[in-house]
């Protein structure tokens, strides 16, 4: 009897390792703080069956601080994680030097734009998990108080402009808008006016369009309809208006996680961007973060299957109905859940319509990468302050695109 | 069998042993490491390509290693010279004091406990355009005249008090501190009573100064780093106090006994005694100083946008922002030919110092 059991417990132990060493361990690595409960939900909730029956052991090291400096030296030294979070404005740091795998299966069921932006060289080098744009966040309870009307879906820059006058003529504590000099927002006036950051030949040149939304943009501070966020002691727009200091934002779908943390009272509203009075049509950024896996890993197709399941319509939806993020799946666009009313249904929504926005472009600058940035935003920074003029401002704008782009 | 003086020498080098190893990788191969990829094209991804004398050309004619190298120069000789005359008048105080010396050396102390982002993010919100130093300056530009004749008040009752003290009594110092406090209750009680009255204009001028986020120049340096000048002094300054004061006492009492007794006043005993015996520190304090203020990071990482790159870089950030730029491939040759640079220009600083008579012995 003894002996028998020893064999019956060598031969479970046996089988049981060789089970254990088929599982295959893949490492991922993605950022911090709202993230790490999306994942951990992921793993250990929606898509623990599709592990386990695809063999799959997940070890999850979020990181918090700056992801794409840990990734480049992570991969540089070849102790990158097989499987990780790659943002589309840092993407061609990773993808250039060839070290991304590409994805082997069919990936139609992605949103188009969202393919087209991980790819590079003619292979998509990275899965799109989800997505962000722009849209007009407003305090209902500030229109009310100064009795100005809701912006509406079909507001142009102007009338909204008229809007915030009005409700800072009737509350003079309260700003219309906060500025910042920045281009991740002042790009929604910029490129409604159907300026393009890149022309034919991969210049930036500063059109009259550019000019006409440069001008509006800095000039609603003088119009009294904004005030430059800085100073007001706030960082981004969403941060006046949580803080009431506002009564518009113009942020992502982000914002229900800063409204959620720091008014989680307020009655907000969400609409499309306004549209260029000239053009007729809004223009808008995409922001979009796909996963990748490392060309050097050991455990590649783990790693592919992985990628798959974590961006695989189950999981998907489930990130969606918990709000946490927009899908990258065109076939999630039309759920129940995006037809709700309630606050954050309505904000998903909009913000998955500004996908179809007239001129929307993503969130990525070619090889410059962040550098290309920084003449438009000290440009705007030295109007708000009024250090130079709108002529001036741009004209040493274009000149350091020049100097920038030269080679 | 080893002598006694060979087993000293091998105890010495094993207890040396561990620093020497952590010295020898993250400096000495690091440091290799950084001049060999200096004359290389490297993006940490694909191998090294040989390039000569490329990147240090590149950098000369790249306008924004230029700005970097004239703020890191600038904000290097204002911060240094004024955190040491700074440090030494508050040695002399805390030295001078006798009853409450410790709490007055810990209160003096505080601001370099402090960690250095925490300061940052206060002055940040210290320095906004309308924030708590702006407003500083408006109410003085504003009462300015009643500001006047309260330093004026008490200046004068100081100098009458004194005076009249000193046609009776012997050795009644110009500081005293009894007159002090009478002097400025007088002077309060003078401006007070004046501003009751209206009798002097007082202005009502709105000012919105741009401390950090501003592009404009002040004198030779960017308006920026006069700010964070400012707070760079204010956290450093308690850390060489210490220094100081520690040379302050090891100072022979009797020297300046002997001094006073052959009619040496006080500034001719501190310029003749104090800063002769000061020498070693002061030497100390000054290329910490100059280090430190070439090798300034920290501070315009934390501000980050709140000021425009070109008013804010220094060489410590370009190398950073050339080796993890954002979004875009990593130029390391360009940072270690930066990095090069920035360690020659330090050694080179410290030794120009050292030349011109800053000596490392006492007299």
């Amino acid at each position: 009897m003894t002996n028998s059991l020893k064999l019956l417990l060598a031969g479970a132990s046996a089988l049981a390792m060789t089970a254990a060493a088929q599982a295959e361990t893949v490492r991922i690595a993605g950022w911090g703080g709202a993230e790490v409960a999306i994942v951990n939900g992921l793993l250990t909730d929606v898509l623990a069956e599709d592990l386990k029956a695809a063999d799959i052991q997940v070890t999850y090291e979020p990181v918090d601080g700056d992801f794409s400096q840990f990734i480049i030296n992570g991969l540089s030294a070849g102790t990158a994680p097989d499987l990780f979070y790659t943002d589309i404005f840092w993407s061609r740091s990773v993808f250039a030097p060839g070290q991304a795998d590409p994805v082997p299966g069919d990936t139609s069921a992605f949103a188009p734009n969202l393919v087209e932006a991980f790819t590079y060289d003619g292979k998509v080098l990275a899965l799109p998990k989800d997505f962000n744009t722009l849209a007009l966040f407003y305090n209902k309870d500030i229109f009310d108080d100064a009795g100005v009307e809701y912006p509406t879906d079909s507001e142009t820059w102007t009338s909204l402009q008229d809007k915030l006058v009005a409700v800072h003529t009737a509350l003079p504590d309260v700003q219309g808008f906060c500025v910042v000099p920045d281009y991740a927002r002042f790009a929604t006036f910029a490129l409604s006016t159907g300026w393009e950051p890149f022309n034919a030949e991969g210049k930036t040149v500063l059109d009259d369009n550019f000019k006409r939304a440069f001008a509006q943009y800095t000039g609603m501070i003088d119009a009294g309809a904004a005030v430059a966020a800085a100073d007001t002691g706030q960082g981004w727009t969403g941060g006046c208006l949580v803080n009431e200091i506002s009564a518009v934002a113009i942020e992502g779908a982000w914002m229900l996680g800063g409204i959620k943390d720091s008014a989680p009272n307020m009655n907000y509203g969400v609409t499309r961007l306004p549209k260029d009075e000239t053009s007729g049509q809004s223009g808008n950024l995409i922001f979009t973060v796909g996963w990748a896996v490392n060309a050097n890993s050991a455990v590649k197709d783990s790693a592919h299957k992985l990628a798959e399941l974590l961006t695989s319509e189950k999981a998907q939806q489930w990130v969606l109905e918990q709000g946490l993020a927009l899908p990258s799946r065109s076939s999630l666009a039309e759920t129940d859940w995006m037809k709700g009313d309630a606050p954050e249904q309505i904000t998903n929504r909009t913000v998955f319509a500004g996908l179809e926005d007239g001129n929307v472009e993503p969130f990525f600058f070619g090889d410059l990468g962040g550098a290309w940035m920084e003449p438009i935003n000290t440009a705007i920074n030295s109007v708000i302050l009024g250090e130079a003029d709108v002529d001036t401002a741009i004209a040493t704008a274009q000149a350091r695109f020049d100097e920038l782009q030269a080679n | 069998m080893a002598t006694l003086k060979q087993k000293e020498q091998i105890t010495g080098w094993l207890f040396v042993a561990p620093f020497l190893v952590s010295l020898t990788l993250f400096f000495l191969y690091a440091a290799g490491r950084t001049l060999f990829f200096s004359f290389t094209d490297f993006d940490l991804f694909k191998a090294p390509a040989f390039v000569g004398f490329g990147n240090y050309l590149r950098l000369l004619s790249d306008q924004l290693f230029l700005t970097a190298l004239t703020n890191s120069l600038s904000f290097a000789v204002l911060v240094t010279i004024s955190q040491t005359f700074l440090a030494l008048l508050l040695a002399i105080q805390v030295n001078r004091a006798v009853k409450g010396r410790g709490v007055v050396r810990t209160i003096f102390y505080l601001p370099s406990i402090m960690s250095s982002a925490a300061m940052t993010l206060i002055f940040l919100w210290l320095f906004q355009r309308e924030g708590l130093m702006t407003q500083l300056v408006q109410f003085v530009v504003n009462n300015r005249w009643y500001l006047l004749v309260f330093v004026g008040v008490w200046v004068a009752t100081q100098l009458a008090l004194v005076l009249n003290a000193r046609r009776k009594y012997e050795g009644v110092s110009f500081g005293d501190p009894f007159f002090l406090v009478f002097g400025l209750f007088l002077a309060l009680l003078v401006s007070f009573g004046l501003s009751l009255a209206r009798v002097l204009p007082v202005y009502e001028e709105q000012f919105l100064i741009s401390w950090l986020n501003t592009q404009a120049k002040f004198l030779f340096m960017p308006q920026t780093l006069w700010s964070v000048a400012l707070m760079n002094i204010f956290t450093t300054v308690p850390t060489l106090m210490l220094l100081f004061l520690a040379g302050l006492q090891t100072v022979p009492t009797s020297l300046y006994e002997a001094a006073e007794i052959d009619g040496a006043n006080g500034f001719q005993r501190f310029r003749d005694i104090t800063i002769p015996a000061l020498a070693p520190v002061t030497f100390a304090v000054v290329t910490l100083g100059i280090i430190g203020t070439l090798q300034m990071f920290d501070q315009v990482a934390i501000l980050g946008d709140a000021a425009p790159l070109q008013s804010r870089i220094t060489l410590a950030f370009y190398i950073y922002a050339n080796a993890f730029p954002e979004g875009a491939a990593s130029r390391i040759g360009m940072s270690s030919a930066a990095a090069v640079i920035l360690g020659v220009l330090t050694l080179i600083v410290v030794y120009l110092q050292r030349a011109f008579g800053v000596k490392d012995t006492v007299n």
